[in-house]
């Protein structure tokens, strides 16, 4: 996927989320703030995945579509399972855990790392390869050579 | 507590003090410049580095503060403590970039890559290092008090002396072997509050028989009272967001886990690494050690709060006392790996930011105000008396100035954020963001953390520094967006492109 062209609009949306994420807390809309939040993280790493403006598809679809999705039910879930059980002892649990935790658990800890940490680690070419690397180095090395040789002259 | 079990308390504390000092000297071997000084730049593998991260990342407070939060307004605090993959996302964001630039030029502290990237702007090397001292600051001196206390607490030894035989030592092989040492010494005591993680979460399950029994007992329990001291429990206590406003769980999810990319012991971490190919494996070994140094934050507190729900033990008068108060009833093995974890964790937070705050007093400020050192040599001679002299300071002032001490406490995480994010998160991630709105994203970081140290309130139950973060980041896009552009030099090009 090619970025080139929005990451100027993505910086703003950056910016703009966190505006709104502020403003949501004040008011103390906690759940399209933790939304909002997932997006926020999302836009950060589509950026820290690019090179040279190309977002790996592969990537964006694991692990990073699944881990917002898995994030974002993960609050979904904590958020009904808290009103459902507001004030009384839970008729039943998961895992051992108050149900509105246990996605907690669940979903945002053991989720997470199964997600990004696993999926970084299996797609790692995707964020950089030795191809990428070696390439950015003998290019930062041709201009060294370059200005040495522009210094000499 | 027999003087038995005080005795080998004290001893496995000071053998895990010694080892680290013998690391420490060890590593001196290792330092032949002062990118490897300062930085240890491109020297270590992922398992060192992130054992170290971890370590460096997991405060004191994480251990001591954090259970006693969760003891006192249940689960919302979680949102922190298990914030693993915080690490992978951190390191997909900014590690080939942070990387990259110490391939560019050279660089050894946070202030060398603000440097390649905003052509020299001293301004911007300047603001940024004074908030991520009085970040460091902070974090240090809390550690500080928070090891020496442990001591003071349990055999009533004078926290002067404590303070100047732990951090004193620590600040020794410090000043000697600086981030090398660091990184080690912080990679050993990492692996010791892993075991003693393991140790805990077992023996959590042995004395409460799972998670399901803590949730009836704080769910039934009532109010719990001994002598003048009350404990109310509460059904709402255990799911998902305590009893806290529901917004401060909102800010707990957010600021750890973007800001893990912020925290200058993350960042200088991404160029400690050798090969950035590892970065993912960093990621998967930062993230599994942190998952089982949440979980003991976590289990502690709960095995705490069954213990007081179910009568065992009085309620707390401390809610920080929540971890030796369950490692007490668990008896000797639960007393010497906690205690010692305590202790790593202040330790390696501990050396962590005394590097930090000594290499921005000897290399980024005076580099700020123009003043160069002639030799390589000279600047860490500098930079070793510099560290020496913080560390003996900041012994003395976390011991002297209790009030002074909390009040800095409030500095700390969201304020080491404010002063990274438009330097690295924003700068590395846009080419567009140039020097005239990072220096606005940085002035205005500056004066609102000052301005809410002294008191400015804001609006909503958010923590404050949210809203000193989003200010820094909108100045910092807005003016950019509406300022003419920098001419970046060809090399960073090459790095923003990767």
């Amino acid at each position: 996927m090619d970025i080139q062209g929005k990451r100027t609009p993505i910086i703003i949306a950056i910016a703009l989320l966190w505006a709104a994420i502020t403003v949501l807390g004040w008011y103390e809309m906690y759940m399209p703030g933790l939304f909002l939040g997932v997006i926020l993280m999302f836009l950060h790493m589509v950026l820290g995945v690019s090179i040279k403006n190309k977002v790996s598809k592969k990537f964006l679809i694991y692990p990073l579509l699944p881990w917002a999705v898995i994030w974002a039910v993960s609050f979904y879930l904590s958020d009904i399972h808290s009103k459902m059980f507001a004030g009384v002892m839970p008729d039943f649990t998961i895992l051992g855990f108050h149900p509105s935790f246990s996605w907690t658990v669940i979903l945002y800890w053991i989720g997470g790392v199964l997600t990004l940490t696993l999926g970084f680690v299996a797609l790692k070419d995707e964020w950089l390869s030795e191809k990428d690397w070696e390439e950015f180095k003998g290019k930062v090395q041709k201009i060294d050579e370059r200005q040495k040789g522009g210094q000499q002259s | 507590m027999s003087a038995g079990v005080k005795f080998a308390i004290i001893g496995f504390s000071f053998a895990m003090l010694v080892v680290s000092l013998l690391i420490g000297l060890w590593a001196k071997r290792k330092v032949k410049s002062a990118k490897e000084y300062f930085g240890s730049t491109g020297l270590f593998g992922p398992v060192s580095v992130g054992l170290s991260s971890t370590a460096a990342v997991a405060s004191a407070f994480a251990l001591v503060g954090v259970p006693g939060i969760l003891y006192s307004t249940g689960n919302a605090m979680n949102f922190w403590m298990l914030s693993s993959a915080a690490f992978a996302m951190a390191y997909i964001i900014l590690g080939k970039k942070v990387r990259a630039m110490s391939e560019i030029g050279q660089v050894a502290s946070l202030g060398d890559i603000s440097d390649l990237r905003f052509n020299n702007n001293k301004l911007i090397k300047g603001l940024m290092s004074v908030i991520i001292f009085l970040g460091c600051i902070a974090y240090l001196a809390a550690q500080i008090k928070a090891g020496s206390e442990l001591f003071n607490n349990l055999l009533g030894w004078s926290p002067i002396v404590t303070g100047l035989i732990i951090f004193g030592i620590l600040t020794i092989y410090t000043a000697i072997s600086g981030e090398v040492g660091g990184l080690l010494t912080q990679a050993f005591q990492g692996f010791v509050m892993v075991v003693a993680g393991i140790i805990i979460i077992a023996s959590f399950f042995i004395i409460t028989g799972g998670f399901e029994n803590v949730l009836e007992v704080v769910a039934n329990a009532g109010t719990v009272t001994s002598g003048d001291i009350s404990k109310t429990f509460g059904p709402g206590f255990l799911d998902a967001w305590g009893i806290l406003p529901k917004s401060t769980a909102m800010a707990w999810v957010i600021i750890p886990i973007l800001g893990t990319v912020g925290q200058p012991q993350v960042l200088t971490r991404m160029y400690a690494l050798k090969d950035p190919k590892d970065m993912p494996k960093l990621g998967l070994y930062a993230g599994l050690a942190h998952m089982i140094v949440g979980f003991f934050a976590l289990v502690v507190a709960y095995g705490a709060l069954y213990l007081v729900g179910s009568g065992e033990i009085a309620p707390l008068a401390v809610a920080d006392n929540a971890i030796f108060a369950y490692a007490d009833y668990l008896g000797l093995y639960a007393q010497l790996f906690v205690y010692a974890a305590v202790l790593a964790a202040a330790m390696s937070s501990a050396s962590m930011f005394l590097t930090l705050s000594g290499n921005i007093i000897a290399r980024d400020l005076p580099s700020a105000f123009g003043k160069d050192f002639k030799t390589e040599e000279k600047q860490m001679q500098v930079a070793k008396i510099t560290i020496f002299a913080i560390g003996i300071l900041s012994i003395l002032f976390s011991l002297t100035s209790a009030e002074m001490v909390a009040i800095l406490g409030t500095f700390g995480w969201g304020t080491l954020m404010s002063g990274t994010f438009p330097v690295f998160i924003i700068g590395l991630l846009w080419k567009r963001a140039n020097s005239k709105g990072v220096i606005a994203g940085l002035g205005l970081s500056l004066v609102l953390n000052v301005a809410s140290l002294l008191g400015m309130t804001w609006p909503g139950a958010l923590p404050w520094y949210v809203n000193v973060i989003t200010i820094s980041i909108l100045a910092t896009v807005f003016v950019s967006l509406f300022t003419k552009e920098d001419i970046n030099d060809e090399k960073v090009e090459l790095v923003l492109d990767l």
